[in-house]
């Protein structure tokens, strides 16, 4: 919307399949964790770097669609980094369909409940 | 794809994203070029992260406790030189620690600053945003929170924005 109001965009995605499903104009992929899109707390240089090459990213696009994958690595392992946000509790969706899996059902077909509705039961 | 961040996140939210994901239906792509050189840009940068100032209104995390498929689609300015004493983060499914430590890890403002002074950008826009990345029906944030945040993009002569997720 933005866009369409005359504004370039450029989005950075670390789940850029989620972004190219969405549809964006331009889109730079990044293998960073979420939580920390332009790199780790302190590090300048490095979010100075991502933040660059993001930006860059503007002038060169000629298309709708355009997806760049950035080059950065992120230096830590997924098991550490899970493991640094293991106490942080988890979002309401993701406790709700931890204890009632049949609901990611109705996530997968698109069907999102009204406050009105009955909010566990399955849709058929 | 070769990135795969989803190995970053605990198995249950990889499932629920990637439903999410499943059920995305793209419509027609807007596409405006850029008019002009990088370096002569005004650049506004537009945060999911959940950031409201400490003298602003907080995002209803309340209301995503209550019912877990709905997410506050409201947005918040941040102005330029804000910093992470003055903010906090309310988005439930993000780890919010390293944005409050340091708020250019998701919003990165003096980052952009810094590009200015190195001539990668003319300059950062003097107002910021932020909306909350879980939103399931994005009509409201499409129709009307982005269309607010456009506006005031203008009226600040913003050449390009940057959106950063969380």
């Amino acid at each position: 919307m933005i866009e369409a109001s005359g504004i370039p965009t450029v989005s950075l995605s670390m789940i850029p399949d989620l972004t190219r499903a969405v549809g964006v104009p331009r889109l730079a992929g990044i293998s960073y964790p979420m939580s920390r899109p332009l790199g780790n707390p302190h590090d300048a240089d490095g979010q100075r770097a991502v933040l660059r090459a993001t930006l860059e990213i503007l002038p060169r696009a000629a298309a709708p669609d355009t997806y760049v994958e950035l080059p950065f690595v992120w230096p830590e392992s997924p098991a550490k980094v899970r493991s640094a946000s293991k106490d942080i509790p988890p979002s309401p969706i993701v406790e709700l369909v931890t204890k009632k899996p049949w609901l990611l059902a109705n996530l997968y077909r698109g069907h999102i409940p009204q406050q009105e509705e009955v909010l566990d039961r399955a849709i058929p | 794809m070769s990135i795969d961040s989803y190995r970053f996140l605990a198995f249950a939210t990889r499932q629920v994203m990637k439903a999410w994901a499943a059920r995305q239906q793209r419509g027609v792509i807007p596409f405006t070029p850029l008019t002009k050189p990088l370096r002569e840009c005004t650049v506004a940068l537009v945060s999911t992260a959940a950031i409201a100032r400490n003298d602003d209104r907080p995002f209803d995390q309340e209301g995503e406790r209550r019912n877990p498929w709905w997410g506050d689609p409201s947005f918040r300015v941040i102005p330029l030189g804000t910093s992470e004493s003055d903010v906090r983060l309310y988005h439930l499914h993000i780890d919010p620690r390293f944005g409050q430590a340091d708020l250019d890890v998701v919003l990165p403002m003096r980052r952009l600053t810094e590009l200015a002074q190195e001539g990668v950008v003319r300059q950062p826009a003097a107002r910021h945003y932020s909306i909350m990345g879980y939103i399931l029906e994005p009509e409201v944030l499409v129709g009307e929170t982005a269309l607010a945040i456009a506006e005031r993009m203008r009226a600040d002569g913003v050449d390009a924005a940057a959106l950063v997720p969380a």
